[in-house]
C-alpha cells in the first residue's frame, strides 16, 4: 500500500530559523521520569522515535538550577557540566537518526519543593502552590529576576554545547515561572513585571532575549505557550488576548512556536494539558491555537494527541499549524511518522488516551504505555517496537489460552518471533478479554483500539491461528499438542467483598442485590431504583459503573474509604473532571467510608478516622473491590504436571491478570516479556535488565560549606 | 456410509492485488491461500454426520501441490482421506474442475457429495451444480441445515430463502448438496491433530490415474478468463477537504443544489 497524496504535505521540510526539520512531526517534550540521572533511559528512548521518523525529539521540562528543584517529580537538568555529559547521549544519538534534539529550559518559580536542594522557592510573587503542602515561597527583587533569567542564559549554553539543536523557552501547563509573570493570577505584582499584559509578559521576552544571545544564531529558539487556560478566571490567559499579544512581543526572539492549551498541576486545569480520550478526540485545543497562531507568521507546533493522518494534513493545509507536535502518540507509536510516509496505516499504533504514561509522572516512576510494552525498555532491556529477534526455539507450537491484553500481545509477539505455530484460543466469539466490557464503558471507546491493533497484526502472521468461541478444560491444554502452553485466562471481579481496607469480604455481599461489575456489563438486572456502587479499587471501574447505572435510570450514591474518588484518576488527570461530571449528573459521592456488612437494603460502615457506626440505604449494590485470577486451569494443569513429558509438553506459564491482576499495561507487558524471552534459559523468571545507577564515589568531597546560590559541581 | 466433500483452495487478498496489464490471473504473491469458507462449512455438515451416524470422510480437492495444504487442513479436522487430482496447465473454470472431480468420484462412489455454495474468489457456484450434472446425482443447492434419515436413506436439508424463508425439501441418496455458511460451527483442529494431518499420506491422482486425456479437459473447459483488471474509475466522486464544520457546509451545499427544483 502506498501514501495517500493527501498525506504527502506532512513530509515537507520546515525551516526552523537555522534548522531544518525534515518532516512535519516534532516529538514535543514529555517527561519519563528519566530527566539527566538515567541518560542512558533518557536517549534510548528519545532516539527510538528519533529512528521512527520524528524530525526531532525533545527532552521532558529541564531544570534551569537547583533553586528549581521537581522533586519528587523528575525533571531534567542543566545544572552544570556533569548534566551537559549526560544529556549529550540524548542529542548524539538523535543526530544519528538524523532528528534534531530540543530541550525545554524551565523553572518552577513557586511549584517547587526544591526537597534536594532545600533552597526556598521563589516566585512572581508571594504565592502558594496548590500542589504543596506547608511551604511558600518569596517574591523576587529586581536583583532576583536577573539571577534567574541568567540562570536560564546559563543552562541555555549548556545546552548547546550538550549538542541540543533546539532550546525551547517553556512557560506552559500552567508550572513555569515564565507563565506565572504572564499570568494574572500569579502575577501581583505593580512594578514593570505586574499590572498590564505588556508588564506580564516582560520577565518572559527578556528571558528569551537572554537565551538568544546566549546561544547565538545556530540555534533554533521557541517557546512553549500556554495560549489558554481552558478555565474560566478573568485572571486566566485568552488566546486572543494574553497570549496574542505575547507571541507579539516576543515574535522577533523565536523562530517558530510550541503552542498548548490547559495546565496538569492543579484543580483549577483539571489535566486539561493532556487531556484523556474519554474527554476529548484528536485536537480538541484546534480553536484556541487557531485563534493564538494568527500572532504569528512563524512556524507554529501544537500537540493535539494526533494519531490519524488526515487530521493532521487537514490542520496543516487549513493553517492552523505547521508542525505536527505529539508526546503520547509518540509514545504509543515511535514509528508512527515512517508508518504514514509508507502508507502502512493500519500498521499504526494508536494512542488509546488512557494516561497511564502521565500517570507514572507523579509517581516519579519511570514512563509506561498501555499500548507499547517496549516503551521505556529501549535501553535497559534493548527491546524495540518494531524489530522482534528469531526464537531459538522457533520450531516449538505455542498454545496460549485467553486472548485478553497479555495473551493477545504474546501471541502476537510470538508470532512475529517467528514460532512455527502459535494458536490463540479463546471462549468468547471475539478477542479482547476484559476489554470486550472496557472498551464498551462509557466513554472509553477509543480503549477498543489496543484490541484492534493486535487484531490486525495477528490477522497478518500466518503462523498465528485465532481460535475463538472455543473454551479448552484441561484435558483439552494437555492433549493439545502444544511444547509451550501459555496461560492468559485473565482475572474477575470478586463477588464476597474482599477487598483491601478491611483485607476481608464483607458480609452479606451473596445476596441477590449484589453486583460484580461484569454482572453490570452482561447486562444483569439490578433490583430497586437507587444502587450504591462501593470502590476500594480506585481507577476507572467505579466510575463506569455510576455511569452505567444512571443510563439505566438509577440514583447512585458512590461510597470509597479513599479521601477522594479514585485515586488512581488524579495519577492519570482524569479525576476533577470525573468527579465534577458525576456531581454535575446528580452522584452523591461519599469519600473516607469503610462499607463492613450489607443486610439486605441496609449497608453498615464507619468513617476513616471515627469507630461511630455509619448506616446507608441502597435497593443493590455494586461492589468494586478487589479482582482475583482465573487461575484455576493454570492449577489444574500443574497438578497433572507428570503428564506434561508424556504429553510433549515442554512448559506451562501464565501471564497477566491470572498472574495477579493489575493495570492493563502491566498485563500487556507481561505477555510481551515472555514471548521476548521465551527462548531464554527460564523463561518464567524475567532477565535482569540493565540498571542505571549512580556508582561509588570516587573520591570522596571536602566538607567545606559549598554557596547556597550557586550550583555545586561535585569534586 | 461414504461421505466425499469438495474442497477449494482459494486465494484470498491480504491488500489490494498488484495486477499485470491484461492479466488473466491473480499473481500469487498477492494472495494467501486458504481453504474456501463455504467448503469449511460442508466439511463441517459432514462430519457431524458421521459423529451421528458413522461413516468415512473424503476431502477431493482439484489444484497444485500447494493445495495439498488445503486437505491437510480437512484431515486435521477429522477427514478421513484426502485426494488431489491435478494436470498442468488445465484452465480452473468450474466445468473442467467438475469434469475432473467427476472421474474421482465415479472410482470412490460416495453416498453423499458435499460442495461449498461457491467459492469466495471466483464465485461462479456452479461447480457442484455440474459435478451434479456429470454424475447424473439429485442436486440441493444452498444448505443451511441437514440432517440424514437412516431408514429412509435419504437428507432432509434446510434451505433459506429471501425474507427469512425455509424451504425444507428431502432427497434420497446418493445426492449432491451444496452448502451454504453459518448452518453449523465448523470445528477447529488443534495442533497435535494438526502435527498428525502432516504425516498422513495423500492421494495424489493424475489425468492418468482417472482416465482422462488433455483433450477431454479441454473440452470440459467452459467459459475463458480475458483479463482482470480492476473497475473503471467513474470519475464521480469527489473528495471534500477541510475541518468537520466546511465539510458539513459542502454537503448541505451539495444537497441543496440536488434538492433545488
Amino acid at each position: 500500500m502506498s501514501r495517500d497524496p493527501r498525506h504527502d504535505i506532512l513530509f515537507e521540510p520546515v525551516q526552523i530559523g537555522p534548522k531544518r526539520l525534515r518532516n512535519r512531526f516534532y516529538q514535543a517534550p514529555h517527561c519519563t521520569s528519566y530527566g539527566s540521572d538515567l541518560p542512558g533511559a533518557q536517549a534510548y528512548l528519545r532516539a527510538m522515535k528519533a529512528e521512527g521518523g520524528w524530525a526531532a525529539i525533545n527532552t521532558e521540562f529541564c531544570s534551569v538550577h537547583p533553586s528549581s528543584d521537581s522533586l519528587p517529580l523528575v525533571s531534567a537538568r542543566l545544572w552544570d557540566d556533569a548534566d551537559i555529559e549526560r544529556l549529550s547521549l540524548t542529542a548524539d544519538l538523535a543526530h544519528e537518526h538524523d532528528a534534531l534534539a530540543g530541550v525545554e529550559l524551565w523553572h518552577g518559580g513557586c511549584v517547587v519543593g526544591n526537597l534536594e536542594s532545600r533552597l526556598p522557592a521563589r516566585s512572581v510573587s508571594q504565592m502558594t502552590d496548590e500542589s504543596l503542602y506547608s511551604q511558600s515561597c518569596y517574591e523576587l527583587d529586581k536583583a532576583g529576576i536577573r539571577e534567574i533569567q541568567g540562570y536560564y542564559a546559563s543552562a541555555a549554553r549548556r545546552a548547546v554545547e550538550a549538542g541540543f539543536d533546539i532550546v525551547n523557552v517553556h512557560g506552559a501547563e500552567c508550572g513555569a515561572i515564565t507563565q506565572h509573570f504572564l499570568m494574572a493570577k500569579f502575577n501581583r505584582r505593580t512594578d514593570e513585571y505586574g499590572g498590564s499584559i505588556d508588564n506580564r509578559a516582560r520577565f518572559w521576552v527578556e528571558t528569551i532575549e537572554q537565551v538568544r544571545e546566549a546561544v547565538g544564531d545556530e540555534i533554533a529558539l521557541t517557546a512553549r505557550l500556554c495560549v489558554d487556560t481552558l478555565n474560566d478566571s478573568p485572571l486566566g490567559i485568552r488566546a486572543a488576548e494574553e497570549a496574542h499579544r505575547f507571541i507579539e512581543l516576543a515574535d522577533p526572539f523565536v523562530d517558530f512556536w510550541d503552542l498548548q492549551a490547559g495546565g496538569w498541576v492543579a484543580a483549577e486545569w483539571a489535566g486539561d494539558d493532556v487531556v484523556a480520550s474519554r474527554f476529548a478526540g484528536e485536537f480538541s485545543h484546534r480553536d484556541h491555537i487557531a485563534a493564538a497562531r494568527a500572532a504569528t507568521s512563524k512556524p507554529v507546533a501544537a500537540v493535539g494527541r494526533f494519531t490519524n493522518p488526515d487530521t493532521m494534513a487537514e490542520a496543516v493545509r487549513s493553517g492552523v499549524i505547521d508542525i505536527i507536535a505529539a508526546a503520547r502518540p509518540s509514545i504509543a507509536d515511535p514509528f508512527l511518522p515512517q508508518k504514514v510516509e509508507e502508507g502502512r496505516y493500519d500498521e499504526i499504533r494508536e494512542c488509546i488516551g488512557c494516561n497511564v504514561c502521565a500517570s507514572r509522572f507523579p509517581q516519579a516512576a519511570p514512563i509506561i504505555c498501555t499500548q507499547n510494552a517496549t516503551l521505556g525498555e529501549e535501553f535497559r532491556r534493548g527491546w524495540h517496537p518494531e524489530r522482534f529477534e528469531p526464537a531459538k526455539n522457533a520450531d516449538r507450537d505455542v498454545l496460549v489460552v485467553g486472548a485478553g491484553p497479555a495473551g493477545m500481545e504474546c501471541a502476537m509477539v510470538l508470532g512475529k518471533r517467528g514460532m512455527r505455530r502459535v494458536h490463540l484460543v479463546d471462549e468468547n466469539a471475539e478477542i479482547g478479554g476484559c476489554m470486550r466490557h472496557i472498551s464498551a464503558y462509557p466513554h472509553l471507546g477509543e480503549w477498543g483500539r489496543l484490541v484492534n491493533y493486535r487484531q490486525v497484526q495477528l490477522d497478518k502472521l500466518d503462523n498465528v491461528e485465532l481460535v475463538l468461541n472455543t473454551r479448552l478444560e484441561t484435558e483439552d491444554v494437555l492433549t493439545y499438542g502444544a511444547e509451550i502452553v501459555v496461560i492468559a485466562t485473565g482475572s474477575r471481579w470478586r463477588g464476597d467483598g474482599m477487598n483491601g481496607p478491611t483485607q476481608a469480604p464483607i458480609p452479606g455481599a451473596e445476596a441477590g442485590n449484589v453486583y460484580t461489575p461484569e454482572q453490570v456489563s452482561e447486562g444483569a438486572e439490578i433490583a430497586g431504583e437507587h444502587v450504591v456502587v462501593y470502590d476500594t479499587d480506585g481507577y476507572f471501574t467505579a466510575v463506569a459503573m455510576a455511569e452505567l447505572l444512571m443510563a439505566a435510570g438509577k440514583r447512585v450514591t458512590m461510597i470509597t474509604p479513599f479521601p477522594n474518588l479514585g485515586p488512581s484518576l488524579f495519577l492519570t488527570g482524569e479525576a476533577f473532571k470525573i468527579n465534577r461530571q458525576l456531581r454535575a449528573a446528580g452522584v452523591e459521592i461519599i469519600p473516607s467510608h469503610v462499607v463492613l456488612e450489607i443486610d439486605g437494603d441496609r449497608l453498615s460502615g464507619v468513617h476513616a478516622f471515627s469507630p461511630d457506626p455509619v448506616e446507608w440505604s441502597a435497593d443493590s449494590v455494586v461492589l468494586v473491590t478487589q479482582r482475583e485470577p482465573s487461575d484455576e486451569l493454570y492449577r489444574d494443569l500443574h497438578s497433572e504436571e507428570e503428564r506434561f513429558e508424556s504429553e510433549g509438553i515442554e512448559a506451562v506459564y501464565r501471564i497477566g491478570d491470572c498472574v495477579a491482576p493489575r493495570l492493563i499495561a502491566d498485563c500487556v507487558f507481561d505477555g510481551h516479556r515472555l514471548a521476548r524471552e521465551i527462548d531464554s534459559d527460564d523463561p518464567s523468571v524475567a532477565l535482569p535488565y540493565v540498571r542505571e545507577v549512580a556508582s561509588r564515589p570516587r573520591e570522596l568531597p571536602d566538607l567545606a560549606p559549598i554557596s547556597a546560590t550557586g550550583p555545586a559541581t561535585p569534586r | 456410509m461414504k461421505i466425499a466433500v469438495a474442497v477449494k483452495q482459494v486465494g484470498a487478498f491480504d491488500d489490494a492485488p498488484d495486477l499485470m496489464p491484461d492479466a488473466a490471473l491473480v499473481p500469487s504473491t498477492s494472495l494467501r491461500r486458504t481453504v474456501n469458507e463455504w467448503d469449511l462449512f460442508a466439511l463441517e455438515a459432514a462430519l457431524e454426520l458421521r459423529d451421528e451416524h458413522g461413516a468415512e470422510v473424503v476431502a477431493i480437492t482439484v489444484g497444485d501441490e500447494e493445495a495439498d495444504e488445503a486437505l491437510r487442513t480437512c484431515l486435521a479436522k477429522g477427514a478421513d482421506r484426502g485426494v488431489r487430482v491435478w494436470a498442468d496447465q488445465m484452465e480452473p473454470d468450474p466445468l473442467t474442475v467438475a469434469r475432473l472431480l467427476a472421474e474421482v468420484l465415479r472410482g470412490e462412489s460416495p453416498d453423499l457429495i458435499f460442495c461449498g455454495a461457491q467459492s469466495s474468489d471466483a464465485m461462479h457456484a456452479s461447480t457442484g451444480t455440474a459435478l451434479a450434472g456429470l454424475l447424473d446425482l439429485s442436486r440441493v443447492a444452498v444448505i443451511k441445515r441437514l440432517c440424514y434419515d437412516v431408514e429412509a436413506n435419504a437428507v432432509q436439508a434446510d434451505r433459506e430463502l429471501e425474507s427469512g424463508l425455509v424451504e425444507r425439501v428431502s432427497v434420497a441418496a446418493p445426492a449432491l448438496l451444496t452448502l451454504q455458511t453459518g448452518g453449523n460451527q465448523p470445528r477447529h483442529a488443534n495442533l497435535r491433530a494438526i502435527k498428525q494431518a502432516e504425516r498422513q499420506p495423500l492421494e495424489v491422482l493424475g489425468l492418468g490415474d482417472i482416465g482422462l486425456q488433455a483433450d477431454d479437459l479441454e473440452r470440459a473447459a467452459g467459459a475463458h478468463v480475458r483479463r482482470l483488471a480492476p473497475p473503471d474509475r467513474s470519475g464521480r466522486a469527489e473528495m471534500i477537504e477541510g475541518g468537520p464544520d466546511e465539510v458539513a457546509q459542502k454537503i448541505l451545499e451539495i444537497v441543496s443544489s440536488r434538492l433545488a427544483p
